[in-house]
C-alpha cells in the first residue's frame, strides 16, 4: 500500500504534469556559455518586464491555490491544507523539475512572513479576509518595519499611531520595504505609547496601501536596480479591525516575523545565482579559464565546496527536526549567517578567476554579468537583521551571555535618545 | 547496517550513560593521569567501557561479537569522548583497525575482531606510505610503501609472509596487541596482520603534539605476519577506513569544540573586567557567536557523513559527506580550540588549564590523515572534480 507521502508525491507530480513544463536538464546542470548569463540577486527588471513577471506569478500561484497546493501548511478554514513542513520541502524538491514563474515576490515576505504572522495573531475576521487572498495569489503583502532612525534597534521607531474613534491615524516614514509598490497590504509597527518603555508602547496593523496617505517612492540600491521602496504615511486612517495583536503588544507580533524572515532568507539557496556559486558551475568556470590545475584556486573551490555543503546539510537537519516534530534551535539564524558568507565568497571566487574582463562589458558570455551579483551581496550581511545584530542574538539567546548594560529597555520612549545631535537625552548608549 | 529506527530518544539516553560514565571515569585529573602514565590510558576505564558500556563491541557486525549498530549511534558515543579528550586506543582499534578487518572479511579478522569487540585485545592500523601519510600513491612524497611484504617459507594457503621496512608514525603503534600493516606485495598492496610478540617488531614510543594519543614508531625487519582478506585488496579497504576514520574523528571534533564553547561561555560570564562580565562586551560576544556558528555546522555535517556513512536512504554519497565533515570539523576544532584561549586570556595560556590539550588534540586532528591539502583535494576528488 503506498504511503500517505508517495499518494502526495503521485498528486504533486500530475498537478505539475498537467500544468507546466518539465525541464529540458537537471536544473542544477550546467549548460556552460548557452542562454541567460545574468547573475542578479535582486531584481534589475525595467518596470514594465517587472510588472509582466509579477502578474505572471500571481496566476502560477492562483493555479497552486486552485488545485490545493497553494498553502500546503495552512488550516483548512483558511484556504490550506492542513499539511506539514515536510510536504512544503517534498513540493518545492518536485517544482524544482518543471518551468514555473518565480513567485519571490509573493512568497518571501508575504507568504513567508506576513501571512503566518497574520495566522499567529489576527483576529478571525482578518485571517478570513486576508489569508485566502494572500495564498491564492490576489494580492501581495510588504513589512513596514525598518525606519530611517530604527534599524538594528528596531523598537525605537517613531511612526505614530494615535486613536481617532473607532479607528487609528497613522503618521511617519518607514524604509527598505520590499514589494511595496507591488503590495495590497502591509503589516506595520507603529509607536502608540511615548511615555512607555520603547518594546512596550508599539502596536502592529494591517495597513491598506493603496488608502489616502500612504505614498510609495522607489529607492534605489547599489546594484542599480530599485526592490525597496521608502514608504511615507500622511495622517492614513485605519479602522481598529485592521489591529493585530493587543494595543502597545505589537513587539510580540513582530517578533514571530522576524523569526519568520530569518528561516525564509536562510532557507534560500537554489535558484540561479545559488547554481552559480555551487562547484558544478565554478568548475566549469575554472575550465574555462584554464585554472582546473590551479592548487590555490582549487583549495578555495574545495573550503567553498566544503562549506556550502557543510550550510546544505545543515538545512537537511533542520527539516528532520521538523519531521521529528522538534523545535529547531539556533539553525535557522546560524544558516542565514553562513548562507551570506558562502555567496560572499563564491561571487568574490569568480571575479578572481575571470580578472579584468569583470570590470568592463567586453560582451563575453559569464564574465560582466557577476558584477550584479557582486553589487548584491554587501545585502545580504545587512537584510533581515545585520550581522552583528545576529551574532548579540546568539551569544544573548543561545549561549546565554550577559546583555550590553547601557541598552535602556526601561526609560519611557520619549526620554531616549535618538540622534547623534539630541541633547535632551538621558540614556548616552 | 545502521538502524533507521534508532529513535532521537535512545539516541539521547546513549548519549546521557556515556557522559555520566565519562564525567565518572574521565574528568581532567583522570585525563592528566592517564597523560602521565606509562601506557597513556587507564586500562580499568578501558574495561569498564566494554564490560559496562559495551561501547567497542556497538559498532561492530553482530557475526564478530558486536552490536551492529551503525555511525549514527557510534558518532554519540565519540562525541561523549572528544568532549572528555578521552586517552584511549578506541579510534586506533575499534575505528580503524575494525573498520579495516570488517571491509576485509576473511578467516584472519573473523578471528581477530571478536576480541576488539570484547575489549579485551587492541589493535592499530598504520599508515600505509613511507612518510606517515594515507596515500597508497599518487601525488606527493607519500608514493612509496612503508612496508614491503615477501613470501617466507610458510607462505602458500596460508598467506604467512614476512615484513620489512619502518612505519614512522602509528596510532598506539607501541601499546596495540595486533598491528595492522598496508604493505606492498607481488599482487600490490594488501593488508597484514602481526602480533605485538612478533619477532624482527621493535617499536618506539614518540614524543606526542597531543598528549591524549600515543603514537609510536614502528620497524619490521623480516617480521612474520598474516594475510588479512584478498592479496592486493587494500585500496579499497583503505578507501572506506578512510570515510569511517574521518567521520568519527569529526564527531570527536565536535563534542570536543562544543566542550571549547561551553568553556568559553561559561568563562565570559564568570569574568568580571571594567566592572562587567566580559561577555557583556560585543568583541567577546561576536568571538562567541563565531564558535555556535563553527560548532552548529561542524555538527551538521558529522551527522549527515554518519548518515551517508550509514548509507540511509535519504544521505548524500558517503565519499563527499566524509570529506566535507572531515574538512569542516577540523577547520572549525581548530578555530574554536584558538579562541577558547583567546577568551580565557593569560590564564588559558597555562599548562594547568584544559586549553592547551583541546588546541593540541585540535591541531593533531586536523593533520592526523594527511590535513588541508590531502583532506580538499580528497573532497574534489569525490566530487569528481
Amino acid at each position: 500500500m503506498p504511503s500517505e507521502m508517495d499518494q502526495f508525491v503521485a498528486e504533486v507530480t500530475a498537478f505539475l504534469d498537467a500544468h507546466a513544463t518539465r525541464r529540458a536538464r537537471a536544473a542544477e546542470d550546467v549548460a556552460w556559455g548557452e542562454g541567460e548569463d545574468r547573475l542578479s540577486y535582486f531584481s534589475t527588471d525595467p518596470p514594465d518586464v517587472e510588472n509582466a513577471k509579477v502578474a505572471e506569478a500571481k496566476a502560477w500561484q492562483r493555479t497552486r491555490f486552485d488545485n490545493g497546493f497553494g498553502w500546503l501548511t495552512g488550516p483548512t478554514e483558511f484556504g490550506g491544507r492542513g499539511l506539514t513542513t515536510v510536504h512544503d520541502l517534498v513540493y518545492d524538491g518536485l517544482e524544482a523539475a518543471y518551468e514555473v514563474p518565480e513567485t519571490g515576490v509573493l512568497s518571501l515576505i508575504g507568504l513567508g512572513m506576513i501571512g503566518p504572522t497574520i495566522l499567529a495573531h489576527g483576529s478571525d475576521e482578518l485571517k478570513q479576509r486576508y489569508l485566502p487572498k494572500l495564498y491564492s495569489g490576489e494580492i501581495i503583502a510588504c513589512q513596514l518595519f525598518s525606519e530611517p532612525a530604527a534599524g538594528s534597534d528596531l523598537a525605537s521607531l517613531e511612526t505614530k499611531a494615535v486613536r481617532d474613534g473607532d479607528g487609528w491615524i497613522l503618521n511617519g516614514q518607514k524604509v527598505w520595504t520590499s514589494v511595496a509598490h507591488h503590495a495590497a497590504i502591509g503589516l506595520a509597527l507603529c509607536r502608540t505609547d511615548p511615555d512607555k518603555p520603547k518594546h512596550r508602547g508599539i502596536t502592529a496593523f494591517i495597513v491598506d496601501m493603496t488608502a489616502p496617505g500612504v505614498d510609495v517612492r522607489p529607492l534605489r540600491q547599489m546594484s542599480g536596480g530599485s526592490e525597496f521602496n521608502e514608504v511615507f504615511l500622511t495622517d492614513v486612517r485605519i479602522s481598529d479591525d485592521h489591529r493585530l495583536g493587543p494595543v502597545d503588544g505589537g513587539w510580540g507580533v513582530a517578533l514571530t516575523t522576524l523569526m519568520n524572515e530569518r528561516a525564509s532568507v536562510g532557507g534560500e539557496g537554489a535558484g540561479p545565482v545559488g547554481r552559480a556559486v555551487a562547484l558544478p558551475f565554478l568548475t566549469e568556470l575554472l575550465r574555462a579559464n584554464g585554472r582546473l590545475d590551479d592548487g590555490a584556486a582549487r583549495r578555495r573551490l574545495a573550503e567553498l565546496h566544503a562549506d556550502s555543503l557543510a550550510t546544505e546539510y545543515l538545512n537537511h537537519q533542520m527539516v528532520r527536526k521538523f519531521r521529528a516534530g522538534e523545535q529547531p534551535g539556533p539553525e535557522a539564524s546560524v544558516s542565514k549567517l553562513m548562507y551570506a558568507q558562502n555567496l560572499t565568497r563564491g561571487a568574490h571566487f569568480a571575479a578572481e578567476i575571470i580578472g579584468p574582463r569583470l570590470i568592463a562589458d567586453t560582451g563575453a558570455w559569464g564574465t560582466y554579468s557577476w558584477t550584479e551579483l557582486l553589487l548584491s551581496t554587501p545585502a545580504l550581511r545587512i537584510l533581515g537583521g545585520t550581522e552583528e545584530i545576529m551574532k548579540n542574538i546568539l551569544a544573548e539567546r543561545v549561549l546565554g551571555l550577559p546583555k550590553e548594560p547601557g541598552i535602556d529597555t526601561r526609560s519611557p520612549f520619549r526620554e531616549l535618545r535618538r540622534s547623534a545631535g539630541a541633547t535632551e537625552s538621558r540614556s548616552g548608549a | 547496517m545502521s538502524t533507521e529506527d534508532t529513535t532521537s530518544t535512545e539516541l539521547d539516553e546513549l548519549r546521557s550513560a556515556v557522559r555520566d560514565f565519562m564525567t565518572a571515569k574521565a574528568d581532567e585529573q583522570a585525563v592528566r593521569a592517564a597523560i602521565d602514565s606509562e601506557r597513556g590510558y587507564d586500562d580499568k576505564i578501558w574495561a569498564q567501557m566494554a564490560e559496562q558500556l559495551g561501547l567497542q563491541s556497538l559498532a561492530l557486525p553482530t557475526e564478530h561479537g558486536g552490536d551492529g549498530y551503525g555511525l549514527v549511534e557510534l558518532s554519540v558515543v565519540l562525541e561523549e569522548m572528544g568532549r572528555a579528550l578521552l586517552p584511549s586506543p578506541f579510534l586506533s582499534s575499534v575505528v580503524l583497525a575494525g573498520t579495516a578487518l570488517v571491509a576485509a572479511g576473511g578467516d584472519e579478522a573473523a578471528r581477530i575482531l571478536p576480541g576488539i569487540a570484547a575489549g579485551t585485545t587492541t589493535a592499530t592500523l598504520a599508515p600505509p606510505a613511507v612518510d606517515g601519510s594515507w596515500s597508497l600513491g599518487g601525488r606527493g612524497t607519500g608514493d612509496a610503501l612503508a612496508v614491503t611484504a615477501s613470501a617466507g617459507a610458510a607462505s602458500g594457503d596460508t598467506g604467512d609472509v614476512t615484513l620489512d621496512g619502518t612505519a614512522p608514525l602509528v596510532l598506539d603503534g607501541a601499546g596495540a596487541d595486533v598491528l595492522l600493516v598496508i604493505a606492498g606485495g607481488p599482487a600490490g598492496p594488501g593488508l597484514y596482520a602481526v602480533d605485538a610478540d612478533a619477532a624482527g617488531l621493535t617499536r618506539t614510543p614518540l614524543p606526542v603534539l597531543d598528549l591524549t594519543r600515543r603514537i609510536a614508531k614502528v620497524t619490521f625487519a623480516a617480521t612474520p605476519a598474516r594475510l588479512v582478506g584478498e592479496a592486493g585488496g587494500a585500496a579499497a579497504i583503505l578507501d572506506r577506513v578512510l570515510d569511517v576514520a574521518t567521520t568519527a574523528l569529526a564527531a570527536e571534533q565536535v563534542g570536543a569544540a562544543r566542550a571549547c564553547l561551553e568553556a568559553s561561555t561559561t568563562y565570559a560570564k564568570d569574568r568580571v573586567q571594567f566592572g562587567r562580565q566580559i561577555g557583556t562586551f560585543q568583541a567577546v560576544k561576536h568571538k562567541a557567536a563565531d564558535m555556535l556558528t563553527r560548532v552548529q555546522v561542524a555538527d551538521a555535517a558529522a551527522r549527515e557523513a554518519a548518515r551517508a556513512v550509514d548509507g540511509l536512504a535519504d544521505a548524500p554519497d558517503a565519499g563527499v559527506a566524509a570529506a566535507v565533515a572531515h574538512a569542516v570539523c577540523s577547520e572549525a576544532f581548530l578555530a574554536v580550540a584558538t579562541e577558547n584561549i583567546q577568551v580565557h586570556g593569560g590564564i588559558g595560556f597555562t599548562w594547568e588549564h584544559a586549553a592547551h590539550l583541546y588546541y593540541r588534540r585540535a591541531k593533531a586532528s586536523q593533520l592526523l590523515f594527511g590535513g588541508p591539502a590531502v583532506y580538499y583535494e580528497r573532497l574534489l576528488a569525490k566530487a569528481g572534480v
